[in-house]
C-alpha cells in the first residue's frame, strides 16, 4: 500500500510544529524559571536548563529535517528568492541559522555553569539573558512563519 | 564521558548537521535552485538521508571528543582542529559508504539478475576507492571549517580563559 503524499507532508508539517513548540516553549519555561529571585530557584533553573539544552538539539534537527520537507511538499512550486514570501523565506532560514550559530555558545555556557562552583545569583542573571534571547528570536522566527503560512 | 560533556557532543553534533545542510538550502535556495532540486527527491529518502548524515555527525563528534574536555582544559581546546579534520574526513567517507549502499542496493533491484555485475557491482568496486578519497577531503575540509568556527564560538561562551574546572 502506498502512503498518500498528502498525509505524509501532514505528519512532516505537525513534526515541525511539536519541535517549534518544544523549543519555544522550552525557552520562555527556563527564561520564567530564572525571573524568579530566590536560590532555590535558581537551582532549579539551571537544572532545566541543561534539560532544555538536550531537547533543543533535538529540536533543531527535527526542524531541519522536517523543515525541509516542508519545502520539498512545495517542488518545482517553490516560489523564488525574488518574490516578497521568497525574501521572507530567506530571511527565516537566515534568523533560524544565526539562531542555531548562536546556540551552541548558550549551550556551552550552561554547561560550564554546571560544572562550575560560582555564585547562583550570578548563574541567575546569565540565564536570564540567554533564555531571553532564545525566546526572542524564537518569537521573531514564530512570527515569519506565520507570516508565510497565512501572510 | 561526564554529562556536561556528553551534552557538549550532543550539541555540537547536531549543531554541525543542521548548519551544513542549512547552509546549502540557503545557497541553493538563493539561486532559485532549491525547487527544482527537491522536487526529484523522494521524501522518505530526504528525511532518511538527513537522519544517516546526523548519526554519522554523532558517532564521528563522539570520536573526536573522546577524551578531551574543552569546558574545562584550555590545551584540549588547542588540539580540537586537528581531531575536526581527521574526523571530518571519516564523516565524508561514512556518509558517502552510506549514500552508495542505498544507490547500489536501488540499482540492483531495479536491475535484470544478468547485469548486476557488469552494470552496477563493476563500476562500483572501479568508482569506490575515488569517491572515498573525494569524500574524505571534503569531509576533511569541512570538519576544519567546523573546527574553527567550533574554537570561536568557545571562546564566545567564554571558554577562551586558562583551565577551569576539570568535567571529567
Amino acid at each position: 500500500m502506498e502512503l498518500d503524499p498528502h498525509v505524509l507532508h501532514v505528519a512532516i508539517r505537525w513534526l515541525h510544529v511539536a519541535a517549534m513548540a518544544t523549543a519555544f516553549g522550552g525557552a520562555v519555561t527556563v527564561l520564567a524559571l530564572s525571573t524568579r529571585p530566590d536560590v532555590d530557584s535558581a537551582g532549579a533553573a539551571l537544572g532545566v536548563a541543561v534539560r532544555y539544552e538536550w531537547l533543543f538539539w533535538a529540536a533543531a534537527g527535527v526542524l531541519a529535517m522536517t523543515g525541509i520537507g516542508n519545502l520539498a511538499a512545495f517542488g518545482s512550486g517553490l516560489l523564488g528568492p525574488a518574490t516578497s514570501w521568497g525574501m521572507t523565506l530567506l530571511l527565516k532560514l537566515g534568523s533560524v541559522l544565526a539562531l542555531i550559530v548562536l546556540s551552541l555558545p548558550r549551550t556551552l555556557a550552561v554547561a560550564r555553569l554546571c560544572v562550575s562552583s560560582g555564585a547562583m545569583a550570578d548563574s541567575v542573571v546569565t540565564l536570564r539573558n540567554l533564555y531571553g534571547a532564545t525566546a526572542g528570536a524564537f518569537a521573531v522566527i514564530l512570527a515569519l512563519a506565520v507570516w508565510l503560512a497565512h501572510g | 564521558m561526564g554529562s556536561a560533556m556528553k551534552l557538549v557532543t550532543w550539541s555540537l553534533a547536531t549543531f554541525h548537521a543542521t548548519v551544513f545542510v542549512l547552509v546549502i538550502v540557503l545557497f541553493a535556495y538563493s539561486r532559485d535552485a532549491l525547487g527544482a532540486g527537491l522536487s526529484g527527491l523522494n521524501t522518505f529518502v530526504g528525511l532518511g538521508l538527513f537522519v544517516a548524515l546526523w548519526a554519522t555527525t554523532y558517532v564521528t563528534t563522539s570520536r573526536a571528543l573522546q577524551g578531551l574536555d574543552l569546558i574545562g582544559s584550555a590545551p584540549d581546546r588547542s588540539g580540537y582542529g586537528w581531531r575536526a579534520f581527521r574526523w571530518g574526513a571519516a564523516n565524508g567517507m561514512s556518509f558517502l559508504a552510506i549514500l552508495g549502499i542505498v544507490a547500489i542496493f536501488t540499482a540492483v533491484s531495479n536491475t535484470r539478475p544478468g547485469q548486476v555485475t557488469s552494470g552496477i557491482l563493476l563500476p562500483a568496486v572501479f568508482i569506490a576507492p575515488f569517491a572515498l578519497v573525494i569524500s574524505a577531503a571534503v569531509g576533511g575540509v569541512v570538519g576544519l571549517i567546523f573546527g574553527t568556527i567550533d574554537l570561536g564560538l568557545f571562546a564566545l561562551a567564554g571558554l577562551n580563559e586558562q583551565d577551569a574546572e576539570p568535567t571529567v
